[in-house]
């Protein structure tokens, strides 16, 4: 008779990974805890001045961190305890978002098929330094191609155990 | 997989990016408490549903967020063009 492996596994079951996971010429780990901020302004010079920082002029660039996410829309991704001015009486939006996301980091010459494996974009023509929002199978994710074999993804923190999990799976000869 | 152009990304996107939201270029009432009961019905349930060209809203909900027009072929699922909301009818 043939044994048939449990092979489901429930949501519960799976876990959050806290230091890096390696496999076949990747390696996976999180991005530490940055500040992050959502940013929003018709007016991008306006936005621009309050939080003293040049912004990114076109969707899908970024700026020392700053991602321009669509025509009004910015996400900050910035060293920890960083603090903007919120531009009170202002017609902008500056919010601390920093609890809201988890950032996690791909590594190595694999990373792009790692990703690949569920996310639909053309990735091997996307410049370094670019990023934008995105999808990884059903999940929202942000990336951010931060070198030649070095991709950020920032996934919504309820999120996070899955996509760490899905990455794991996708790794060559890693185990979570 | 379909390829949609964003024009406000202005880049190729893949289609599951993206959500559909209905027929193009159809104007809220400017004094709804003046319609009748059959300028209710046109508005909200008549479409043209044409065998062909179609003007139809999408939005790219997982890139830019923003809404924009496309023109697309009912029949071959080719996009004609896509434009920014708010532009003139293509």
């Amino acid at each position: 008779m043939v044994e048939i492996a449990e092979v489901a596994v429930s949501a519960a079951e799976l876990k959050l990974g806290a230091g890096p996971v390696a496999g076949a010429g990747v390696t996976l780990s999180h991005a530490g805890p940055p500040a992050r901020y959502s940013l929003r302004a018709r007016d991008a010079k306006v936005l621009s001045d309050v939080i003293g920082r040049a912004l990114p002029g076109k969707i899908g660039d970024q700026t020392d961190g700053v991602i321009c996410l669509g025509p009004d829309e910015f996400y900050a991704i910035l060293p920890e305890g960083t603090v903007l001015p919120r531009g009170e009486g202002l017609a902008v939006s500056v919010t601390d978002v920093s609890s809201r996301a988890l950032g996690l980091v791909l590594e190595g010459p694999a990373a792009i098929s790692v990703l690949a494996s569920g996310c639909p974009l053309d990735l091997a023509s996307m410049k370094v330094g670019r990023a934008t929002r995105t999808v990884f199978e059903t999940v929202e994710i942000v990336v951010w191609r931060e070198s030649e074999e070095r991709w950020h993804v920032e996934v919504w923190r309820s999120f996070a155990t899955w996509l760490w999990n899905a990455f794991v799976a996708a790794m060559p000869g890693a185990h979570g | 997989m379909l390829l949609i152009h964003c024009p406000y990304c202005e880049e190729a996107r893949p289609e599951v990016e993206f959500v559909y939201g209905g027929e193009a270029h159809i104007a809220r009432p400017v004094d709804p408490s003046t319609y009748s009961d059959e300028q209710w019905e046109e508005f909200l349930y008549i479409r043209s549903n044409p065998r062909g060209r179609h003007h139809e809203r999408w939005r790219h909900t997982h890139g830019c967020g923003r809404f924009f027009n496309a023109v697309r072929d009912t029949v071959t699922d080719v996009f004609e063009t896509t434009y920014k909301a708010g532009e003139a009818r293509k």
